[in-house]
């Protein structure tokens, strides 16, 4: 009866070697002329052998060792010939060798599928090659637009041609670093993906600055505006980097916004190291708050001469007092 | 510090006045050896010393006026003194000898004169009064320039300047550095005014005599008492001085120009002197046109801060080339620059601005208001206040008035009236 032989590794118990055993003899030991050769220091250079029996059964035999054979059943005891037959199991100095039934019935074949994606949870167009595709040149369009308004030497097209490939380039070589990320984690590269990630951001932002401006124009006296526009610039910030690890990790929604958000508090205190440092700094820079817009003149919110009086007045209140100084 | 600080704009004036030839070359040969010998001894070398490192930071002239030891110099000379007597002296000669330290009597910042006590009685001194010069007379400068020494320069004397906000005379010679404060004088030794400053290539120029006359007596009224803190003094002078200047800026009457469709003020005082620009760059996609006028005097408080400027500037710019959305992007950025006076962090503070966008009666306009506050003169501030007029799609005028060393009452008068006279035509 033919038997399979599996050599188990002494330490992590994975199978090293399998053998088929028909009628035998197979050498065991440490030694190179054996059938199985054991790297186990505990075993002899010639251990066992196993052979048939008179009956035909498979055995195996003890060639005299200094730590003999431990067959199955309880202690563990030393032997000098054990019966092998499926399911047995026998220490050779400290390799476990196990036997199998060749003919022992095996579960179906595990189909082949390419290794399965974490699902994304963004939008499902930023899935698609032509939502990718679509939103970086919407995005690339709005910057080329945007820096072509900003322009006002005769010929603008070197300026707008230079800005935006440069822009496109930090945003190619941004969403390069989040593919390798992703590469490494989940093993797919998603450079369009993150691609899409950075220009949706960047129109996001472009219609942040574009509402700010106007907003700046219309109202230049609001503090609220200020503070909004910074709280929606901050959590554009954590949109960005949770849209990239959605895309680079298998993190759970509520994860990644927390990562989202922490990015934002880093952003946020170094900001404020600098306001620190800033406000002890002295300067004879005066900030003339602008962002001047072609409005139609009768539609413009004004003040009267009499109220930007009112704001001088502020002005001196909030510190020209040079008493506050000394 | 030494020098005394070139503050008028050089402005070429052709053929410079040289001595004349002849007669005149004659007598002088004769003459100036004679006032030198005569007068040299009433003037002194004056230096400030910073006590803790012994070294000096100002040295200029100064010249006796009686027989108690007072003496004239230019406040600009002990400027250091007055904003920290406690790391400053001031020494007569090369302070070599005990007893030289002066003390400051009395100050006039807007005119740039300090009156100072010695404490030794001097050998000779000046008698100040009235001295009737005729322009083309002779003068003698007489001081330490560039600390070589004293010297004597001859130059001619030209009458009062016009067009300036507090008096000054003008003489033709070449005045240096370290001669500020020295006398110049008549042949016959009447001290006609005390040299202050120098515009190079001879144009240099003089406080009247009078207003040493005045400073001297005021310290003669009874009960006079200098300032405990002459920052104090200095502070309540500037003040004072403004209200002079500042009354008859930007009325009703001041004149306007136009510029393109829009009516600015112009010349807001007899004081300002204006330009005109109108930069030719023809691969710009607009035009630009400048007009800006100008106080020529300041009132020096310290080497680095100045008071009594005023400045208006306006800036037209128009285009036909660029489309509304790009024309207001360059519109804003003319309007953002930066252009207000430099400060220094111990003389005043940051700037702190606040913008509206308010409505004359004319027109709507963009408005920023800066103010920065002096620290150690009490009330005073700088102010800058800019504006853009809106509604237009194709021009846009940004104008500027820039007002150093005021009050803030001061600053918001002329910010109202300021504001009312800029109009779209």
């Amino acid at each position: 009866m033919a038997l399979i032989v599996e050599v188990l590794d002494p330490r992590t118990g994975e199978v090293r070697l399998r053998r088929r055993l028909d009628e035998g003899p197979v050498t065991l030991g440490r030694g190179y002329d054996n059938d199985i050769v054991l790297d186990d220091a505990y075993a002899d250079a010639r251990h066992a052998r196993i052979v048939s029996d008179e009956t035909g059964a498979l055995v195996i035999e003890d060639l005299g060792s200094v730590n003999a054979l431990v067959g199955p059943g309880p202690g563990g005891a030393r032997q000098t010939r054990v019966a092998v037959s499926p399911g047995v199991e026998v220490r050779v100095g400290r390799t476990r060798l196990r036997f199998r039934d060749p003919d022992a019935p095996l579960p179906a074949a595990l189909p082949d599928v390419p290794a399965s994606a974490p699902p994304t949870p963004l939008p499902r167009w930023v899935g698609t090659w032509w939502g990718q595709l679509g939103v970086t040149a919407l995005a690339t369009a709005a910057l080329a637009w945007v820096t072509w308004l900003g322009s006002y030497t005769a010929s603008p097209g070197s300026e707008v041609a230079g800005t935006t490939l440069g822009i496109l380039l930090i945003a190619a070589t941004w969403a390069g670093i989040w593919a390798v990320a992703s590469r490494i984690v989940v093993q797919r590269f998603r450079f369009f993906g993150h691609l899409a990630v950075v220009s949706t951001i960047t129109l996001a932002g472009f219609a942040l600055v574009a509402v700010d401006e106007w907003a700046t124009f219309l109202f230049p006296d609001g503090a609220w505006k200020n503070f909004l526009a910074g709280v929606a610039g901050l959590l554009l910030i954590a949109a960005l980097v949770a849209g990239h690890l959605a895309l680079s990790s298998t993190m759970s929604r509520r994860r990644r916004w927390t990562a989202g958000l922490a990015t934002c508090a880093v952003v946020l205190a170094i900001g404020a190291v600098f306001t620190l440092v800033e406000d002890r700094s002295f300067s004879d820079v005066a900030a003339f708050s602008a962002n001047l817009k072609p409005f139609p003149a009768r539609w413009l919110p004004t003040a009267t001469v009499e109220e930007f009086g009112q704001v001088e007045g502020d002005l001196k209140t909030q510190g020209g007092c040079p008493a506050d100084d000394d | 510090m030494s020098a005394p600080s070139a503050r008028l704009p050089l402005i070429a004036l052709g053929a410079l006045l040289a001595g004349a030839p002849g007669l005149a070359a004659q007598e002088s040969v004769t003459v100036t050896p004679r006032v030198f010998r005569r007068y040299g001894e009433r003037v002194v070398r004056i230096q400030v010393v910073e006590s803790g490192s012994a070294a000096k930071v100002a040295v200029g002239s100064g010249f006796f006026i009686d027989d108690r030891g007072r003496l004239v110099t230019n406040y600009h000379v002990v400027a250091d003194l007055v904003h920290h007597p406690e790391r400053h002296r001031a020494e007569l000669g090369d302070g070599s000898t005990p007893g030289d330290t002066v003390a400051i009597l009395a100050i006039d910042v807007v005119h740039d004169l300090a009156i100072l006590q010695a404490a030794a009685r001097p050998r000779a001194h000046f008698t100040l009064g009235p001295a009737p010069v005729n322009q083309g007379d002779r003068l003698y400068a007489l001081g330490h320039p560039k600390d070589l020494g004293l010297s004597i320069v001859e130059g001619t004397y030209n009458g009062l300047l016009r067009h300036t906000l507090y008096p000054k005379l003008h003489f033709t010679g070449s005045l240096n550095p370290g001669m500020s404060g020295g006398p110049a004088i008549t042949s016959d030794g009447r001290v006609v005014g005390v040299n202050v400053s120098t515009a190079g290539n001879q144009v240099s120029f003089l406080v009247p005599v009078d207003r040493v006359i005045a400073l001297a007596a005021r310290l003669e009224t009874p009960g006079y008492a200098r300032a405990e803190n002459l920052l104090d003094e200095v502070a309540r002078q500037i003040t004072a001085y403004q209200d002079v200047y500042l009354d008859s800026l930007l009325t009703a009457s001041s004149k306007t120009v136009d510029l393109g469709p829009y009516r600015v003020v112009t010349e807001p005082a007899a004081f300002f002197r204006c330009w005109g620009d109108v930069p030719r760059e023809t691969d710009l996609p607009y035009e630009r046109a400048e007009h800006s006028c100008s106080t020529d005097d300041e009132v020096y408080i310290a080497e680095d801060q100045q008071s009594g400027v005023v400045e208006l500037t306006h800036e037209l710019i128009t285009t036909s080339a660029l489309n509304p959305l790009r024309f207001f992007a360059l519109y804003t950025s003319l309007y953002q620059r930066d252009n207000t006076p430099s400060g220094s962090e111990e003389h005043v503070t940051s700037w702190r601005c606040g913008t509206r966008n308010v409505r004359t009666e004319t027109t709507p306009l963009r408005a920023t208001l800066c103010l920065r506050a002096y620290r150690k003169l009490a009330g005073l501030y700088d102010g800058v206040v800019k504006v853009a007029v809106l509604g237009h799609r194709n021009s846009g005028l940004v104008s500027t008035l820039t007002l150093s060393g005021v009050t803030f009452q001061n600053i918001q008068r002329l910010t109202a009236r300021y504001l009312g006279q800029i109009a779209w035509r």
